[in-house]
């Protein structure tokens, strides 16, 4: 069984963390969770998306989700929002693409080009 | 939408929309009354009379951007439980929140099935980390025998303090904490 104990455990280690890095996020991972991003597969992106992430254990990156922005013909869609660079916007996404946006732009930061639908 | 849960979500985006800070989840198998329940509350802006009226209607949206002004999210849930011999409810004050409940007859051959609603979950709590979330899985057997699963964020933010729900660990911790849940009260068996 799992028990508030071990979030304390969690959450020291965290804090010894979060020291060392000195920051708090460097990339945030918006999914497009409206009604056609969710009928196109956008659960199992976000699937793919925070298990990529806690298996790589990169506690620097956020991912989070919001409604339908207009792109409804390209859904799945998923920004990654950086400080200072433009926000890459990747369309008709999969749990596989995911996964290959994780490895190749959020750890290496090489965006996924064929992927990408809009950027500014 | 395929299943139950992916409707789940919908709503659960719905309420987010319409700024909740805490939305109530209750999943219910009764046996006893061939039921399968669901009832989403929240406490985001509400909707008066009309927009009540018309959110059950599949040719109205709320979302302003949209060109084409069609919102299938609750009609599709509605449609989908009263083709169950089941029944759809939505209540809402301007203000105050929104509550919908929708039941299926729980044998009902034409019921889709629950789908995956630990994703659902998930993916909802560490997505929206601004909301908090109370969740209630309840199984009533036909012998009376009731097997319960309580969740909720504020408990684990309380443990947490700054640490963010999407640090890798508590992610783990709570995907694991509710696929316990789920297994406790066999809603795969849903």
């Amino acid at each position: 069984m799992k028990t508030l104990e071990e979030l304390r455990k969690i959450r020291e280690k965290a804090q010894q963390d979060m020291k060392l890095r000195n920051s708090n996020t460097r990339i945030k991972v918006v999914v497009g969770m409206g009604t056609s991003g969710i009928a196109t597969g956008a659960r199992e992106v976000m699937k793919a998306l925070m298990d990529e992430i806690a298996k790589r254990n990169l506690s620097d990156v956020l991912v989070t989700q919001t409604g339908e922005k207009g792109l409804s013909s390209m859904e799945p869609v998923v920004d990654v929002v950086e400080d200072g660079k433009p926000t890459i916007t990747y369309g008709n996404m999969t749990a596989e693409k995911a996964r290959k946006v994780v490895a190749e732009h959020i750890v290496n930061g090489k965006i996924v080009n064929d992927y990408v639908v809009a950027s500014e | 939408m395929q299943d139950i849960s992916l409707h789940i979500l919908d709503i659960i985006e719905n309420s987010v929309r319409a700024k909740a800070s805490l939305i109530k989840i209750e999943i219910i198998r009764e046996m006893m009354r061939n039921e399968l329940i669901f009832i989403i509350e929240d406490d985001g802006i509400g909707m008066d009379y009309n927009t009540l009226e018309s959110a059950q209607n599949p040719f109205y949206t709320s979302k302003l951007e949209r060109v084409k002004k069609v919102g299938l999210g609750i009609p599709l849930f509605k449609q989908n439980a009263e083709m169950c011999n089941g029944r759809f409810e939505l209540e809402s004050e301007l203000g105050k929140g929104t509550k919908l409940m929708a039941i299926f007859q729980y044998d009902h051959i034409d019921r889709m099935p629950l789908g995956n609603m630990k994703d659902t979950f998930v993916g909802s709590i560490i997505g929206h980390p601004e909301v908090d979330f109370d969740i209630v899985l309840k199984n009533i057997e036909l012998d009376g025998t009731v097997d319960e699963f309580i969740f909720s964020t504020r408990e684990i933010k309380k443990e947490l303090g700054d640490i963010p729900l999407s640090y890798p660990d508590v992610m783990t911790f709570i995907d694991q904490l509710m696929e316990e849940g789920i297994k406790k009260i066999k809603m795969e068996e849903f």
